[in-house]
C-alpha cells in the first residue's frame, strides 16, 4: 500500500466515521485524554505526584482533607485558599559575632475561614536560633515560636504555625476572652490568630481581615551559617482544582497523573490480547480438522476460567506489580475476538486468491500473514477499543482491594485509599467523584470509538 | 399478427455522480403475439436494463428518461407506479430474473414462498391459491407436492421451473426471461428451452429472451435483435441472422464468429479487439467503430440510422445496403 | 514415442459427509464420491480436455493434479516419478513444474494486492530473482508474453481496475513466471465476455505453442474443447466414460451421455426454433454421495438394459486407435442412434 492509496482509504474511512455521533465524541474524548497525556506536566501543580505519592513530606504543607478551591464561588463563607509567599522583606544587623536576620512575610487575609496551616521553610546549614511572631492588622502582636533549627544540606528547616504554636495561641485568646474555658488540645492556632480579639475567640471567632506580618528573626552565630530559599506556604482550608485528601494529596495531581496508567494499562493489555486472539483465531480456521478442534477446546478452557478471582490470588500471592498485572489480564483477555477471527477467518480461507496463493507455493505462514490478516485488522482495531475500558476497569477493581502496584498511581487506587479513608462517610466527594469520573470517560471513549469503528468496519453490521 | 408490445424511443439513464450513463438510449421494437425476441449483447450492453425499463422499475440511479411502451393496447407511460403494480406487472408482463432460482429462502418452503408472491399480487382464496400453484407446478414440469420441499432439495433446474412457474402466475401476456439458461448444465438447459418453447405453444405467450449467447438465441428466439453500448444494431429473423447470407452489421457478424460451433471445424476462433466502451464518454458516430475493421470516416463523424434492408431486417450501419 | 508427462492411476477423491447415529455405531461412512477411481495421462506439449457438467468431478481433478487436495486412492506420476504423497520441499519444487490458471480471475487474486505484488508473489515464494529490479525485469517479461502491453501501466493497478481477460492474461502471466511444465486451466474463459473469450484461447495456445507447455483444460463446453484440445476426456459422475480425440469424440460418440451432451449444445445455425431440442437422456444427475450400481449412467440411459445394473461397472475399452468408452452396449447404442 502506498501513501496515497493509505490516505484514500483514511480518508474514506474518516468519511464514514463523522457519520457516527458518539464515535465522533469519543475521537474529541480520546484527543483531550492524549492532550493530558502530553502536557501532563504543565497542568499538574505537583509533577513528581505519580513517584511521591506515597511520600508524606512531599505532600506535608498542603491542607488535609480540603475541599476544591472552587467551591467557595458557591459558598458565602469563603475558605482560605492555599497559597505560597515567596516574597519578603529583608534586613541584618550584626550584634558582636552573631547576625541577626529578619524575614518579614506579608499575608493578605481576605476569607471567612482561616488557613488551616501556616509554615515556614528556609533551606540551609548551621544551628540558628529562630523567632516567629506574628504582627496582626489589629496592631497586636504575637510570639508564637522560638527554637533552634538543625539544618544541613539534606535536611530543610520547617516551622508549622499550627503545630508549634499552640501554647501561644491559647494564651492570646484567653487574653481576651478569659471566661471561655478550653482545652489546649482542642484549640485550632490558624483559627485564633486570625480572628478578632474579643470575648469568644475560642468558639465563635470572627475573622479578622487585612494584612498580617509573619516576622521571622534568625539568629546566626557563626560565620559559615547561612540561610538560603526562605519562604511561607499557606494551607488554606480549600485547596487546587480537586482538594485533598486525608493524607494531604492532591488529589487533581493524582487523577492526572492516573490517566497514563489507565492508557498503558487499557491499550497495551488490548494490543496484546487481541493481537494474539486474531492471530490465534486466523491459524485455527487456517489449520481445520482436529487442530481447529483442539484449540477451540484450548480457548473454552481459557474462556471459561474467571479472570478477576485469579488476578486476586495472583496479586495476594505475588508483590502486586503493574506488569504482572498487564500479563495475566493479557492471558484472559485474547480470547475475546477468538470466535469471530475464526468464523471470518474461515471465510477468507474460502476465497479463490487464498488457494491460488497455495498453489503458487506460499507456505502457511505467508498465507496467514500476508492475505488473511490484514483482512481483520480493521476488526481486530475496533476490538482493542472495546477492551480498553475492561482492562481498566480491572486494575480497578484490583486498586480496589488494596492488592494495586504500590509504586505507581491509579484511579482504583485513589478509590482504595478514599474507601479505607472513609470518604463517603465525612462527605470528602471530591475524593471519590474524579477517579470514578475519570474512569467512566475513558471507558466510555474507547467503547464509543470502538462501537463507532464496529459499525463501519465490521461487514456482519454493515446495513448498507 | 398484431403486435402485443410496442417500445418507441426508449431511453434509460442512470444519473451519477459521475455523469449520465444512457444505459439504454434511444431504443425502438416491438414483439409480435406468439413470438420470441430475443436481446442479445456482450455484458454491459444495457440489455438487462432494456428487461427492467419495460417493467417501468429501472435500478437506481437509474431513470426513464423518455420513450413510449404499449403492451396489449394499453400506454404504460403515464401510468403511475401503483397503476403499474396493480395492472400491469405481473398481469400484463413479468420477468424471470437473471439468477432468479438463487433467490428462493433457503427456510422456507418452495409452496409457501410462491404463496407469499401470488397472495402479494391478487387477493385469492388459499385454497384457490393451493391449486393454482399446482397447475402451474405441473405446467412447467414438477409434481404437485414440490410445494413441501425446501430450495436445498432441488436441483438448478427445478429451481429455475418454479422460476418460471412463478412469473406465469397472473397470466401475463408477456415474459422477459433474463438469462435464463446461463448458470445451468448444458443438459438442463436444453431442457429448460425445450420448456419455454412448449409453453409458448400452450399459453399463446410472447417472450423476451435476454441472453449474451448468440447459440442459445438461435435455439429459442424467432427474431434476434444484437444491441451494442446501449443502442439496438440490428433486428432481424431467425433466418435472417443465422441463414446463409447472414447479419450484415459488422458487430452481430464478428460475434457471431466468435459463437464456438461444435460441429465445424475451425483451426482459428476469431474474436473481437478492444472493449465495449465506457458508456459515460462514448464514442462519436457509430459507437461500434473503434473496434470495427471497416470502420470509415464517416463512421466515426455520424450515427447511423437503424434502416430496413429488407423485409423485418433492419440495421444500424453506414456499410450495409439494401438486399 | 510421446512421452508422459503426468499420468495417474485408478485416483479416487471421497470427501467424507456427515453421517446418522445408527451408522455411526455399525461404523458405515458416507462419503461424497467426487472422483471415483480415474486413469489418464496427459503427453508432454498436449492439450488435454477435461470435459463433464457441474459436480462431476472435474474439478476436483484439477485440484488433485495441482495438490490441492490429497487423493484417497490411487497414484500420480510426473516425469515417472511418484508424486501421489509429497510434502513440503517436494511439493514446492512441483508447485515449479505445475501450475495452475482458476475460473475466476477476480477472485484468484487478492483484491487488496496491486498487480505488481500479485505477480511478485511466486518469485518472492520460490526465491527467483535477485533483487526487486531482477523481479520486475521479469514480470515484464511476462506480462509481454501474454500481450499486456505496456507492462509498466498495469503493474501499478488493482485487480479490480482490469477487464476480464486482462485479469485472466495476468494470471496466465503469473503462472508463467515458475516456468512450469503443466498447467491446470480451470474453467479460465467461461466469466469472460464472448467477444473476447476466443482472443484469450488464442493466446493460451500462442504460449503453449512458444514456450512448450502442456495443457490440462478443463471446461463444460464442449465448443471451446473441440477448438482448444488434441484430446478429450468426458466425465460422468465422478469417473471417465469416454477419451479419444477431440473430432472422434464429437463427430462419432459412442457412449450415450457423450452423445446427450452433444446434442444439448447449442448452435448458432438457423431453423431450429420451430422444433424441440432431443436430448436422449432421462432426468436429472444423480448425488455424488448415492452413485448407482452397475453402470452409474444407467438409470438415465434411454438404451439401458438388465445388464447394465446387474453387472459390474464396465471399465474404459479402445473402440479405435486412441478412442476410448465405457458403455457395454456399445454396438447397439451406436446401431440404434444411427437409425434414429
Amino acid at each position: 500500500m502506498t501513501v496515497s492509496d493509505f490516505r484514500r482509504s483514511a480518508s474514506e474511512f474518516w468519511r464514514e466515521f463523522r457519520k457516527v455521533r458518539s464515535g465522533v465524541f469519543g475521537l474529541i474524548f480520546l484527543a483531550i485524554f492524549i492532550c493530558i497525556l502530553i502536557f501532563e506536566p504543565l497542568i499538574v501543580p505537583y509533577p513528581e505526584a505519580n513517584e511521591k505519592w506515597r511520600d508524606i513530606t512531599y505532600w506535608q504543607d498542603l491542607p488535609s482533607s480540603a475541599p476544591p478551591s472552587w467551591i467557595n464561588l458557591f459558598t458565602s463563607k469563603k475558605r482560605a485558599v492555599s497559597e505560597s509567599i515567596e516574597e519578603y522583606a529583608f534586613s541584618e544587623t550584626l550584634a558582636g559575632a552573631m547576625r541577626i536576620q529578619e524575614y518579614v512575610f506579608e499575608y493578605d487575609y481576605s476569607a471567612s475561614v482561616a488557613p488551616s496551616d501556616v509554615v515556614f521553610h528556609a533551606s540551609g546549614v548551621g544551628k540558628p536560633t529562630v523567632v516567629i511572631s506574628i504582627q496582626r492588622p489589629d496592631g497586636l502582636s504575637i510570639d508564637l515560636y522560638r527554637k533552634q533549627l538543625e539544618m544541613s544540606p539534606t535536611q530543610d528547616a520547617r516551622v508549622s504555625i499550627d503545630r508549634s504554636a499552640q501554647t501561644a495561641a491559647m494564651n492570646f485568646g484567653k487574653k481576651y476572652s478569659p471566661s471561655e474555658g478550653v482545652q489546649l488540645q482542642t484549640i485550632k492556632t490558624t483559627d485564633v490568630l486570625f480572628s478578632e480579639a474579643k470575648q469568644g475567640i475560642f468558639r465563635s471567632p470572627s475573622p479578622l481581615v487585612g494584612i498580617y506580618k509573619l516576622k521571622v528573626t534568625l539568629l546566626l552565630q557563626k560565620a559559615e551559617e547561612k540561610i538560603e530559599d526562605a519562604f511561607v506556604t499557606v494551607a488554606g482550608r480549600v485547596h487546587g482544582i480537586l482538594g485533598t485528601d486525608n493524607s494531604k494529596r492532591d488529589i487533581w495531581s493524582g487523577v492526572i497523573a492516573g490517566v497514563k496508567w489507565a492508557m498503558l494499562i487499557g491499550l497495551l493489555t488490548a494490543l496484546v490480547s487481541v493481537s494474539i486472539g486474531v492471530v490465534y483465531g486466523v491459524i485455527s480456521a487456517y489449520v481445520g480438522g482436529w487442530k481447529d478442534s483442539l484449540m477451540q477446546r484450548i480457548f473454552e478452557i481459557f474462556i471459561s476460567v474467571p479472570m478477576l478471582p485469579v488476578l486476586i490470588v495472583m496479586s495476594a500471592v505475588f508483590k502486586p506489580n503493574i506488569w504482572v498485572m498487564i500479563g495475566i489480564m493479557c492471558i484472559f483477555y485474547w480470547v475475546g475476538p477468538v470466535k469471530t477471527v475464526r468464523s471470518m477467518g474461515l471465510q477468507i480461507k474460502e476465497e479463490t486468491y487464498i488457494e491460488a496463493s497455495r498453489a503458487l507455493g506460499a507456505s502457511n505462514t505467508r498465507i496467514i500473514f500476508k492475505h488473511m490478516v490484514p483482512l481483520l485488522i480493521p476488526y481486530a482495531f475496533a476490538s482493542m477499543a472495546l477492551n480498553v475500558p475492561g482492562a481498566i476497569v480491572v486494575e480497578a477493581t484490583i486498586s480496589l482491594l488494596g492488592l494495586g502496584d504500590a509504586t505507581i498511581v491509579t484511579w482504583g487506587q485513589i478509590l482504595q485509599a478514599a474507601n479505607s479513608g472513609g470518604a463517603m462517610l465525612s462527605g470528602m466527594w471530591w475524593w471519590v467523584v474524579p477517579p470514578g469520573m475519570a474512569i467512566a470517560f475513558m471507558g466510555m471513549t474507547f467503547a464509543f470509538v470502538g462501537f463507532a469503528m464496529d459499525k463501519i468496519l465490521n461487514p456482519k453490521l454493515k446495513t448498507r | 399478427m398484431d403486435n402485443i408490445l410496442t417500445v418507441d424511443n426508449l431511453k434509460l439513464y442512470y444519473y451519477t455522480s459521475k455523469g449520465v450513463v444512457k444505459a439504454v438510449d434511444d431504443i425502438s421494437f416491438s414483439l409480435k403475439k406468439g413470438e420470441t425476441l430475443g436481446l442479445v449483447g456482450e455484458s454491459g450492453c444495457g440489455k438487462t436494463t432494456t428487461g427492467f425499463a419495460l417493467l417501468k422499475m429501472p435500478t437506481p440511479p437509474g431513470k426513464i428518461a423518455g420513450g413510449k411502451i404499449v403492451i396489449d393496447g394499453i400506454d404504460m407511460t403515464p401510468l403511475r407506479e401503483n397503476e403499474m403494480r396493480r395492472n400491469i406487472r405481473w398481469e400484463k408482463i413479468s420477468m424471470v430474473f437473471q439468477g432468479a432460482m438463487n433467490t428462493l429462502t433457503p427456510v422456507y418452503t418452495i409452496g409457501k414462498q410462491m404463496m407469499e408472491t401470488l397472495q402479494e399480487h391478487r387477493e385469492m382464496e388459499r385454497e384457490e391459491a393451493r391449486k393454482r400453484i399446482e397447475k402451474y407446478l405441473n405446467l412447467v414440469g414438477l409434481s404437485g407436492d414440490m410445494v413441501k420441499r425446501y430450495p436445498h432439495e432441488l436441483s438448478g433446474g427445478m429451481k429455475q421451473r418454479i422460476a418460471i412457474a412463478t412469473a406465469l402466475f397472473l397470466e401475463p401476456k408477456v415474459i422477459i426471461c433474463d438469462e435464463p439458461t446461463t448458470a445451468l448444465d448444458v443438459i438442463v438447459q436444453a431442457q429448460i428451452i425445450n420448456l419455454l418453447k412448449d409453453l409458448k405453444e400452450k399459453l399463446d405467450l410472447s417472450f423476451i429472451f435476454i441472453t449474451h449467447d448468440l447459440a442459445t438465441e438461435a435455439e429459442v428466439s424467432d427474431r434476434i435483435a444484437v444491441m451494442y453500448a446501449g443502442k439496438i444494431v440490428e433486428i432481424g429473423t431467425n433466418q435472417q441472422i443465422y441463414g446463409e447470407q447472414g447479419p450484415c452489421h459488422p458487430y452481430t457478424r464478428n460475434l457471431l464468429a466468435a459463437t464456438p460451433r461444435l460441429h465445424a471445424k475451425v483451426s482459428e476462433l476469431s474474436f473481437i479487439p478492444g472493449a465495449p466502451p465506457d458508456l459515460l464518454e462514448p464514442p462519436s458516430g457509430c459507437r461500434f467503430h473503434p473496434r470495427c475493421a471497416l470502420a470509415m470516416d464517416k463512421c466515426r463523424e455520424e450515427e447511423p440510422p437503424l434502416i430496413e434492408i429488407e423485409e423485418e431486417h433492419m440495421v444500424a450501419c453506414w456499410r450495409c445496403e439494401k438486399r | 514415442m510421446t512421452e508422459k508427462i503426468i499420468e495417474v492411476k485408478d485416483l479416487q477423491k471421497w470427501f467424507p459427509i456427515r453421517r446418522s447415529i445408527s451408522q455411526f455405531f455399525k461404523g458405515e461412512h458416507n462419503y461424497v464420491k467426487a472422483v471415483d477411481g480415474i486413469s489418464f495421462s496427459i503427453n508432454r506439449g498436449e492439450i488435454f480436455g477435461l470435459v463433464g457438467e457441474s459436480g462431476c468431478g472435474k474439478t476436483t481433478t484439477g485440484k488433485l493434479i495441482m495438490k490441492l487436495l490429497e487423493p484417497t486412492e490411487g497414484t500420480m506420476f510426473l516425469n515417472g516419478e511418484d508424486v501421489t504423497h509429497i510434502e513440503k520441499d517436494e511439493l514446492k519444487r512441483y508447485r515449479r513444474n505445475v501450475q495452475m490458471i482458476f475460473q475466476d480471475p477476480y477472485a484468484s487474486m487478492n483484491p487488496r494486492f496491486k498487480i505488481r505484488d500479485v505477480m511478485e508473489e511466486p518469485l518472492i515464494i520460490h526465491k527467483l530473482g535477485e533483487d526487486r529490479d531482477a523481479r520486475m525485469k521479469m514480470i515484464e517479461k511476462a506480462l509481454m508474453e501474454v500481450k499486456l502491453n505496456p507492462p509498466d501501466e498495469f503493474l501499478v493497478r488493482y485487480p479490480h481496475m482490469l477487464s476480464g481477460g486482462q485479469r485472466q492474461r495476468a494470471a496466465t502471466a503469473r503462472t508463467l513466471l515458475l516456468n512450469p511444465e503443466l498447467l491446470v486451466a480451470d474453467e479460465p474463459v467461461s466469466m469472460i465476455d464472448l467477444s473476447t473469450r476466443a482472443e484469450i484461447l488464442h493466446m493460451m495456445k500462442e504460449v503453449q505453442r512458444d514456450l512448450g507447455l502442456t495443457y490440462l483444460y478443463i471446461t463444460h463446453d464442449l465448443s471451446t474443447a473441440r477448438y482448444f484440445t488434441d484430446r478429450i476426456a468426458v466425465m460422468y459422475l465422478g469417473k471417465i466414460i469416454e477419451i479419444g480425440d477431440p473430432d472422434d469424440v464429437i463427430d462419432n460418440p459412442v457412449h450415450p451421455y457423450t452423445r446427450a451432451l452433444i446434442a444439448a449444445v447449442c448452435e448458432p445455425v438457423a431453423g431450429k426454433v420451430n422444433k424441440p431440442k432431443v436430448v436422449p437422456i432421462k432426468g436429472e444427475i444423480p448425488s455424488a454421495a448415492n452413485i448407482p450400481k452397475g453402470c452409474r449412467f444407467h438409470p438415465r440411459c434411454p438404451y439401458a438394459k438388465e445388464e447394465c445394473w446387474e453387472k459390474e461397472e464396465p471399465q474404459l475399452q479402445e473402440i479405435e486407435d486412441g478412442h476410448f468408452h465405457a458403455c457395454r452396449r456399445w454396438k447397439e447404442v451406436v446401431e440404434e442412434a444411427g437409425r434414429g
